[in-house]
């Protein structure tokens, strides 16, 4: 019986490890493709611009409608909370570290993977169900070139830029809370996150949003490359896709969180 | 269509996308099948998907092309002689080869193509 249960404990500790090299060698190989100019031939690159139109661009009207209600409710809130506990000087920086450093990226990460992680996860499924990769393969075409590389740097650079036009709008939206609640004008508002951001907030930004970027393609690929040979196997790859990907997005919020307080 | 036609070239020889795609429908227009450049596989039929995959292959470097079957590859093909004429039209110093059953031995009766047993 506890021979049973060690022996239970060990296959699964061994099959997590396994697992976590692999995805570690995938990564690692679609890292050196990244870097690897040759990787980048026409066709790729037309991977690429649809996959950013798709991901990015398509998502516009719905992001910057959402950007504009929470900018305002958000922000309205943190002002109102802030008023209450008289930290009427430090509005700016609360503003600039809730919205830029926090919640901006996360809140695109979460709208994307969402919208795109699922995506990429059930196409790559499909067509791996489909031997679609197996023919593709046979034209000696390569895979982490053509379908998985366009989508990791789409996933980068959309998620880096739909980040920093989340923070832009709901900062500019949070002014007519502002104006409302406070009365302040505009310079006033202008001013007061003037003189509350840092290059370091800009620099918490890109890195999590490239983060971001990365692991929302990445992790829905390796789970639909991992699906069994049936039809029935996708949405439980997608399923496993999504678990892994917020598993990922909170860990490396927690992460950034951690070394911001060191 | 002429996305899929294009991508060999475009990966195997860099060559650009607009002159990739210039190529698949130059061939496309050769047997008369250039309606399909801008369908999706599954609105093409079965003849039309092999025409693809034949083109695809002729884009590659490798010197020899091998169909297998094409009577159980293409869906309801009556007349092997067809894509014969097509194969030639399309025209290519690359060796074809049709390798079929001997019980379809009947449908390539009267074809241009040698056969050997």
């Amino acid at each position: 019986m506890i021979f049973k249960f060690v022996e239970n404990i060990g296959a699964s500790t061994i099959r997590s490890l396994s697992s976590l090299t692999e995805a570690l060698k995938f990564t690692s190989v679609c890292l050196i493709h990244m870097v690897n100019p040759l990787s980048y031939n026409p066709a790729m690159r037309m991977v690429l611009v649809k996959q950013i139109y798709f991901t990015a661009v398509t998502v516009i009207p719905l992001f910057l409608m959402m950007a504009f209600l929470f900018g305002s409710v958000i922000i309205g809130a943190v002002i109102a909370l802030a008023t209450e506990y008289s930290l009427q000087e430090s509005i700016g920086s609360i503003i600039i570290t809730f919205v830029v450093d926090e919640f901006s990226p996360f809140f695109t990460a979460l709208l994307i993977s969402l919208r795109s992680g699922t995506a990429v996860n059930t196409e790559i499924a499909v067509m791996n169900v489909n031997e679609e990769l197996n023919t593709l393969k046979e034209y000696k075409i390569d895979l982490i070139n053509y379908l998985f590389l366009p989508r990791i740097i789409s996933g980068i650079i959309s998620v880096t830029s739909l980040s920093i036009l989340f923070a832009l709008i709901m900062l500019s939206s949070g002014y007519i809370f502002t104006l409302f609640y406070m009365n302040m004008d505009l310079h006033t508002y202008k001013q007061l996150l003037m003189s509350a951001i840092e290059v370091s907030d800009i620099v918490i930004l890109l890195l999590k949003s490239v983060a971001f970027g990365f692991v929302i393609m990445l992790i829905p690929i390796y789970s639909g490359l991992k699906t069994a040979n049936s039809y029935t196997a996708i949405p439980i790859s997608v399923l496993n896709g999504m678990v892994k990907l917020f598993v990922a997005l909170f860990f490396i919020e927690v992460l950034s969180l951690i070394l911001q307080l060191l | 269509m002429l996305e899929n036609i294009a991508l060999i070239k475009e990966v195997h020889e860099h060559l650009p996308t607009i002159k990739a795609q210039k190529i698949a429908k130059e061939m496309l227009e050769k047997i008369h099948q250039e309606h399909i450049s801008l369908y999706r596989v599954s609105a093409c039929t079965p003849v039309e998907i092999f025409y693809i995959q034949f083109i695809r292959a002729l884009m590659m470097k490798e010197k020899k092309i091998i169909i297998v079957t094409p009577f159980s590859l293409i869906e309801n093909l009556r007349d092997i002689n067809v894509i014969i004429k097509n194969i030639t039209i399309l025209g290519s110093e690359k060796e074809i080869l049709l390798l079929d059953m001997l019980s379809n031995e009947n449908h390539y009766e009267g074809s241009q193509c040698s056969i050997v047993k």
